[in-house]
């Protein structure tokens, strides 16, 4: 993007010295000095705010350090100035996006993506902004032009899984990571999204020969094994799953479910003392999850450490009272007809 | 770029299972067959656009011997017109069909007099009276009834057995799903639990969307807690409250299913009681009435993960023969259903994940569930009607499902079969009560189901092989007439057996028939009953494939 945007500066009848600041500050940029060429854009601001492309090669100049928010800012009146300058369009959009405002981001990169449909860039980062925003119908459109284009591309029958699993269609969205990890390049982490996929519908064989495909290729890939570990403990592979999730957790000791897991296959073979040390660990990462609670409660009952569970047991109590409302919408009261 | 796709990685959501995933073990003979027989019944809880609770809620049903023929009957509860709670019309009507002893029915409600007056939902059976004659408890929305069986015709003597209970000073109105005879002091006499669900009524009931415009069943949140209660047994039929001094009251919830059973053999009978999206209650007998909630301690206040699950129906009885009850109980999707394994020292395991019942059940809604030996193994089953509480789909939610048999394949593993065992043979549909019972005298038991809005059924065991078989039909001296709570040991060949009699059944429902015992190849058994009286009887060399009246020794 950056390569067609860095334009010389236009200039028309101006302030001089506007436009010698101006062209001493583009010459900086081309020299990938954009900290100087930014001083250098200012002060040409200061001397005439309207020289033409001067917000656009300073919000460029912005955009290269990653001042992402004030590169916006430029770009933003780059397009007051000209509404119909796309490419300034394109990149307040690539700006926001940057900013992780991705509602805001897919609003200009729609208009910048439908000046140039044949832009391939512009809309893969418009169909991503879509999916981060929520919109996964206009996300899932964006993503399947894509795919007519090229239909092999791994990343984005990973992303098209992405929009249709947040649309709660499971099925498709594996059937995306299918075909991603049928590429002849396999992402990172693709193997791991099709697991986790199989893994959220129970399908733990299948879960774990893609977590294992995942880890042939990065062996310290830690989710994979915690995941893998998860999903061992769901086929009674106990001594197996202990292992992986022992190996997870030496390689981040902070991952809740590891934790969790591991401390039911020790509970399960009564390794009670290691086994509250693990349940303890995923307290400590996330002290809202009761699940952990009951189960360190119910070891330190089995244990005789009566106070202890009960103290536990009360806190389910209280996370369970705070449980979020029901998913059904709750109406006035009326009367029956 | 940062690929987008590593979000996933820190997902930590609990599974969703899709309808599909869960597959029955395909390598693992279909041992367990029903063929689908009709019978002259729907369930009618006038279901209204506006869904009031109570018409998610009706089905519970039972067999049992009305006359004393020596044949199971069968007797449906049914609902009523939803604003007034009154059978308006006759597809209200409660139902009893009588047996010809083949498997064939014969409505005879009328001429014996159960076609009830409410909204009904729940039955127990037991002989109060020790006359020989079974009387049904039948409970339901705002009213409950307690019907006296005189020779096959019943007689509603609610009000004189003093269990036409004004509205609950405290909680209002109390709605009964389901209910329990059992002897609580062993005085012989058979006692009554009545598990009630929450506080409703029509005036104040919320209205909840699933979607725009498209209302569905509220959520349990939106409802407040009511107590269970406990009467006792006067022996002069009258019962006296003592839900308060039992301490029974002390603990209100949102009952759904009762299971009785003495789980650390001390001889006294404890009762689990599901509670739907709140702790589960687990009160334990004390003795001289009184009952102590130890569901936490024991392990089974929560299923494993420490959230609440909507608990439906349940049965707790021994399911890997080491003489300890254990409790399976109904669920909905993604909630498994789950099963906990007694071990002996006071408290539970949960062994959801390690039978295999959490990968088979993570997309089924059940609500009445079943232990039972449907393939004369030795093993005991699991029986579960399927179907959801709500009455509108969203993507995943399957709302019409079929039931589904649950194999015990031995080492406390299931395999669930449903279209193997031919109960796919009819439409999938909202499930709700079951019974179990030798409907047809060939030594199998069967199992008769309700659903909302759909004819039930009736599910004749013709599963393959000719395991044999054993019966016994007690009847108690010193101990009540009908033997609850007395605990059986059953040795047959190498493999021995156990059963603590109870006829509360799975979701509002009661199976009042003799203990069944399914020996496999042995020709010959050992039994040893151990009455709630104390008494030890031992009956040996018993020849199989028949029905066994044993009489408590010694008279009252």
């Amino acid at each position: 993007m950056l390569a067609l945007a860095l334009a010389t500066t236009q200039v028309w009848a101006a302030n001089p010295e506007a436009v010698a600041e101006a062209a001493r500050g583009t010459a900086l940029a081309r020299e990938g000095k954009y900290d100087l060429a930014i001083q250098h854009y200012q002060a040409a601001l200061k001397l005439d705010a309207h020289l033409p492309g001067l917000y656009l090669n300073l919000g460029l100049a912005y955009f290269k350090s990653q001042r992402l928010q004030e590169a916006a800012g430029a770009f933003e009146e780059a397009v007051r100035a000209d509404s119909g300058n796309f490419q300034a369009r394109a990149l307040l959009g690539m700006s926001y996006y940057g900013c992780a405002r991705y509602g805001a981001a897919a609003a200009q990169l729609k208009l910048a993506s439908d000046a140039q449909p044949a832009n391939t860039e512009l809309r893969y980062t418009l169909a991503q902004s879509y999916l981060w925003s929520g919109q996964n119908a206009e996300a899932e459109a964006q993503f399947r032009i894509l795919l007519l284009k090229d239909p092999e591309s791994a990343p984005v029958h990973i992303l098209l899984g992405e929009v249709l699993d947040a649309s709660n269609r499971v099925e498709a969205a594996t059937a995306e990571f299918e075909a991603a990890v049928k590429a002849s390049r396999v992402p990172p982490d693709a193997h791991f999204g099709l697991g986790y996929l199989y893994w959220k519908q129970q399908r733990f064989a299948e879960a774990s020969h893609e977590f294992e495909a995942e880890l042939a290729g990065d062996p310290q890939h830690a989710q994979a094994l915690t995941y893998l570990g998860d999903a061992e403990m769901h086929l009674e592979k106990e001594k197996s799953a202990e292992a992986h999730l022992r190996s997870a957790l030496k390689l981040n000791a902070n991952l809740r479910l590891a934790n969790l897991d591991l401390g039911i296959v020790l509970a399960d073979r009564s390794a009670s003392a290691e086994a509250a040390r693990c349940f303890q660990a995923a307290i400590r990462i996330d002290p809202s999850q009761s699940d952990a609670h009951y189960r360190l409660g119910r070891l330190w009952s089995s244990m005789g450490r009566e106070k202890e569970a009960q103290e536990e047991f009360e806190k389910v109590k209280q996370l369970a009272a705070a449980q979020p409302p029901p998913p059904l919408i709750k109406l006035p009261g009326r009367p029956a007809k | 770029m940062n690929l987008s796709y590593k979000r996933i990685a820190c997902a930590l959501v609990l599974a969703i299972a899709a309808a599909w995933a869960i597959a029955s073990a395909q390598n693992v003979a279909a041992a367990i067959h029903f063929s689908y027989r009709p019978i002259g019944f729907r369930l009618d809880s006038c279901e209204t656009p506006r869904r009031h609770a109570p018409e998610t809620m009706a089905g519970g049903l039972a067999i049992f011997d009305s006359n004393n023929d020596g044949y199971p009957d069968i007797f449906f509860t049914n609902g009523a017109d939803i604003e007034s709670l009154k059978k308006t019309s006759p597809k209200y009507s409660n139902r009893l069909f009588q047996n010809d002893g083949k498997g064939h029915f014969t409505d005879v409600t009328e001429k014996t007099g159960l076609a009830g007056t409410g909204f009904d939902n729940a039955v127990a059976v037991g002989d109060y009276d020790n006359d020989g004659w079974e009387d049904l408890f039948v409970g339901g929305v705002h009213g409950n009834h307690l019907y006296h069986n005189d020779h096959g015709v019943f007689t509603d003597v609610t009000a004189k057995a003093g269990l036409a209970a004004a509205p609950d000073p405290e909680y209002g109105p109390l709605w009964s799903v389901g209910a329990a005879w059992v002897d609580v002091n062993n005085d012989g006499l058979l006692d009554l639990l009545v598990v009630n669900y929450l506080a409703w009524n029509l005036e104040s009931d919320p209205a909840c969307e699933a979607a725009p415009g498209k209302l569905d069943y509220c959520h349990p949140k939106f409802y407040k807690p009511t107590p269970n209660q406990l009467f006792l047994n006067n022996g002069d039929g009258t019962f006296r409250d003592v839900s308060a001094e039992s301490g029974i009251r002390a603990h209100p919830g949102k009952g759904m299913g009762v299971g009785l059973a003495d789980y650390d053999l001390d001889g006294r009978m404890d009762f689990f009681i599901t509670n739907d999206k709140m702790y589960n209650s687990f009160f334990h007998n004390k003795g001289g009435v009184r009952f102590e909630e130890i569901a936490f301690n024991a392990g089974v206040a929560l299923a494993e993960d420490g959230k609440f699950i909507s608990g439906m129906g349940v049965d707790f009885r021994d399911v890997d023969n080491d003489g300890l009850p254990d409790i399976v109980f109904a669920a909905l999707d993604n909630e498994t259903f789950p099963f906990f394994r007694n071990l002996g020292k006071g408290g539970f395991v949960d062994a959801t994940r390690s039978s295999g019942m959490a990968r088979q059940t993570m997309a089924m809604a059940g609500y009445s569930p079943t232990i039972a030996d449907f393939d004369n193994d030795g093993l005991k089953d699991v029986f579960v009607t399927r179907g959801h509480v709500q009455a509108l789909g969203e993507a995943k939610v399957l709302i019409d499902q079929p039931n589904t048999v649950f194999r015990n394949v031995g080492g406390a593993k299931f395999v669930a079969l449903t279209e193997e065992s031919g109960l796919s043979a009819q439409p999938a549909a909202r499930h709700r009560g079951s019974a179990v019972g030798d409907l047809d005298g060939d030594g199998r038991l069967d199992v008769v189901t309700s659903a909302l809005s759909a004819p039930a059924e009736v599910w004749l065991n013709d599963s393959p092989g000719h395991a044999h078989w054993l019966e016994l039909k007690l009847e108690g001296t010193a101990s009540n007439r009908d033997g609850i709570g007395a605990r059986i040991k059953v040795t047959a060949g190498a493999l021995t057996q156990y059963e603590q009699v109870s006829f509360v059944a799975g979701y509002g429902s009661a199976s009042a028939r003799p203990a069944h015992f399914g020996l496999g190849a042995a020709a010959t058994a050992v039994v040893e009953i151990r009455w709630p009286s104390g008494t030890v009887q031992e009956l040996r060399n018993v020849a199989v494939d028949r029905v066994v009246h044993v009489k408590e020794p010694g008279v009252k």
